[in-house]
């Protein structure tokens, strides 16, 4: 009888190891599976019917995962690890990145390509921006962070700092007590009454509060905007950190959300992320499909919605140029603010030529260079006059950035 | 878990069948994985985080949770700007001065009047509250609704809450609860939830129906429905979820448009009754011109395909 009991405890000490291995695989896959996850699963198999494949897949998933994207690396783990089926290696390699509803990661990605490629993109009056684009990359080339020199570097750790900490704000709905508020604070108020016989003669006040404004950037990374976007990546990572609301999203021919990556600290896989899932590199630039997907898959959910968008692009578009008026109009309808920073635009003599540019540049608020330091410090500046009005005005003659407050 | 307090284990375990069962009873029909999920939650005593596409029903099960089990639904619905004083408690402001005046008038200013003006019947009891500090029978359901419009800082103070069930009211004192209340909440991903909250969950997401078990729903929710135009309405609405729309209909436009079709006398699908309809299933109107430039006729033929080879394979 002790002997069935200790089979028992056997039969269990080695669920509980499976288990464990379970999750470790999950883990390297990706999934955060913390450990205290594994007791849950345990008692979730004890739950169920465990003779049902479909009941245990679900207790397993409802407590190992808690993201829709980790569904696909659950059941190719599952899979393979309890039904030794031949997993998907590509699915096990890395947790999909993307947002739902993309197709899964191709592996193939192109890892060693050049900005080169933008030559690829030769059209007839391609041939003029081309040369723009060069000279401008070269310029920018001087700008990666190995090569800076000491007065560089510390500039551009300053604008980081900067553009991180001027967020555009708005007034929030939630109230703060404060002494030039407009409400009555009634809690307050009645303690306070306390003290004068119930009568509230100190009254205490509350105003809206302030919250930064959500801030969505688009950065372009296909061949001609490579080093563009590795710099606006950098910058970025300084601003996405939890509570800053913030969203990154790059595209070439297709968005990819990489916010969790610059929010982790690693921008190059930030970038290794985003081109991975775009299968061909030379395809060039689809911004309207991009500027769709968002539509699509963010406006709903609000990210869009009251927003400043920021797309950093040179406007060169492949795909139809309808849709990419349509879509951008549809985006300004949306947002708060629609910023657009293209890196030729610093070049002397600059017009928007591009068709892509000129289609989307109606629907755009604030068109900015975006070539060098001293265009993404006048980024930083629009952000930064973004704020509600009100907000602004009380900013000004403490920050001292508007010229009224002089 | 540790330190849990004398709430009992929640109600009796329930294996996946029976819950299926009852919220079928309710006419809900959850597939297997939202049953199983149900009854890991009911289970281990976690609170279920439904997650999924607008009107899937995730609100709707917490509702038919608490119907099945027969006992009471508390519900939170989380906006921007949802506060303590909003979600937990506040106090009555208006009777406290009231009551302050009264003592005033009689004279009678005791010196424990303080106490009694910070007592519980100066208390305003919000969902929160009431979910902890009181006396059922059985444990009731506390649905949080659309926890994702919350901010952060509220969703810090939920995580405390769900992890002991007890507030403390400085005036009053520490309130434990006394039957862990079966937690639901839901969420339409407008914005990423802490991890320290999913971890603290059960997760599940809800996605759309297939088309058969879509039907059922229908006949579950609109008994007085004709099969015909409830199979063809049903898969009209899955044949748009392929479709590239902004906002993909949800089960309760489904059922929105049956119900509105049945009101109408209808019993099938033809283009001039879509054209005329399609508003209650659409909501945005790039989306309604979309569809309508794809030829409604070709739509309904083809959803009209589907229903009948749905009925002759059943």
């Amino acid at each position: 009888m002790s002997a069935g009991d200790d089979q028992h405890r056997a039969a269990g000490d080695q669920l509980l190891r499976k288990l464990a291995t379970f999750g470790r695989i999950l883990r390297e896959a990706g999934v955060d599976v913390a450990p205290h996850r594994l007791q849950d699963a345990l008692a979730a198999l004890a739950a169920v019917d465990v003779t049902s494949r479909e009941e245990c897949y679900w207790a397993l998933r409802c407590t190992l995962t808690s993201r829709l994207e980790h569904g696909e690396v659950f059941d190719a783990a599952f899979a393979a690890f309890w039904e030794r089926r031949a997993p998907d290696i590509a699915l096990l390699e890395r947790a999909p990145a993307t947002r739902p509803g993309t197709e899964p990661a191709t592996p193939d990605a192109a890892e060693g390509r050049h900005p080169q490629l933008a030559d690829e993109e030769g059209d007839d009056d391609g041939e003029s921006m081309q040369g723009m684009a060069w000279s401008a990359v070269e310029r920018l080339r001087t700008l990666n962070f190995a090569e800076y020199t000491e007065e560089e570097l510390h500039r551009s750790r300053l604008l980081v700092e900067r553009l991180a900490r001027t967020l555009p704000m708005r007034r929030s709905r939630r109230l703060r007590s404060a002494h030039d508020g407009d409400r009555i604070d009634k809690r307050r108020t009645l303690r306070g009454a306390m003290r004068t016989e119930g009568y509230p003669i100190v009254r205490l006040y509350r105003r809206r509060r302030l919250v930064p404004r959500k801030l969505l950037f688009m950065i372009d990374i296909s061949g001609s905007m490579e080093p563009y976007a590795r710099a606006m990546l950098m910058f970025l990572q300084a601003a996405v950190r939890p509570g800053a609301k913030v969203e990154a999203f790059t595209f070439g021919t297709r968005l990819t959300r990489v916010t969790r990556e610059l929010a982790r600290h690693e921008p190059d896989q930030a970038l290794r992320a985003a081109t991975r899932v775009v299968p061909d590199w030379a395809g060039g630039t689809r911004i309207g499909e991009a500027v769709k997907a968002l539509n699509d898959h963010w406006e709903w959910r609000g990210a869009t919605r009251g927003a400043v968008v920021v797309v950093v692009s040179d406007g060169w578009e492949r795909g139809e140029v309808e849709l990419l008026s349509d879509e951008m109009a549809r985006l300004h309808r949306a947002a708060h603010t629609v910023v657009w920073v293209n890196p030729l635009a610093g070049e002397p003599g600059y017009e928007p030529l591009a068709q892509g540019m000129a289609a989307a540049l109606p629907h755009v608020d604030h068109f900015l260079p975006g070539h060098d330091l001293r265009s993404l410090e006048e980024l930083a500046g629009v952000l930064e006059s973004l704020s509600d009005d009100r907000i602004a005005r009380m900013r000004a003659p403490a920050v001292g950035t508007s010229s009224r407050s002089a | 878990m540790t330190g849990a307090p004398a709430a009992g284990p929640g109600p009796a375990q329930l294996s996946v069948e029976d819950v299926t069962t009852q919220l079928r009873e309710q006419a809900y029909l959850a597939d297997r994985g939202l049953a199983t999920v149900i009854a890991v939650s009911l289970s281990l005593g976690k609170p279920l985080l439904l997650e999924g596409e607008a009107g899937v029903g995730k609100t709707e099960c917490a509702k038919v949770l608490a119907k099945a089990l027969d006992t009471r639904l508390i519900r939170l619905q989380c906006y921007e700007g949802i506060d303590v004083a909003h979600a937990l408690y506040d106090w009555n402001y208006a009777r406290q001065m009231l009551y302050i005046r009264t003592l005033e008038a009689a004279d009678a200013a005791a010196p424990d009047a303080v106490d009694d003006v910070f007592g519980r019947a100066f208390l305003v009891r919000r969902p929160l509250l009431d979910a902890i500090d009181r006396d059922d029978p059985t444990a009731p359901v506390l649905l949080i609704d659309e926890i994702d419009r919350a901010d952060d800082e509220f969703e810090a103070f939920l995580l405390e809450l769900l992890s002991d069930f007890q507030v403390t009211i400085p005036e009053i004192g520490t309130l434990q609860a006394r039957r862990r209340p079966i937690v639901v909440l839901t969420s339409n991903r407008t914005r990423d939830l802490h991890d320290a909250l999913k971890r603290r969950c059960i997760y599940h997401w809800i996605g759309y129906p297939e088309l058969a078990r879509e039907l059922e729903i229908v006949r579950a929710r609109v008994p007085d429905a004709p099969e015909r135009l409830a199979a063809e309405a049903a898969a009209f609405v899955a044949g748009l979820r392929g479709t590239d729309l902004s906002k993909a209909p949800g089960i309760a436009e489904t059922l929105d448009w049956v119900q509105a079709l049945l009101s109408l006398g209808e019993h099938e699908l033809d283009e001039a009754l879509v054209d005329a309809t399609l508003g209650t299933v659409l909501k945005y109107h790039e989306d309604i011109e979309r569809i309508r430039g794809r030829g409604l006729g070709d739509l309904v033929a083809h959803s009209r395909r589907e229903a009948a080879a749905l009925a002759s394979r059943t």
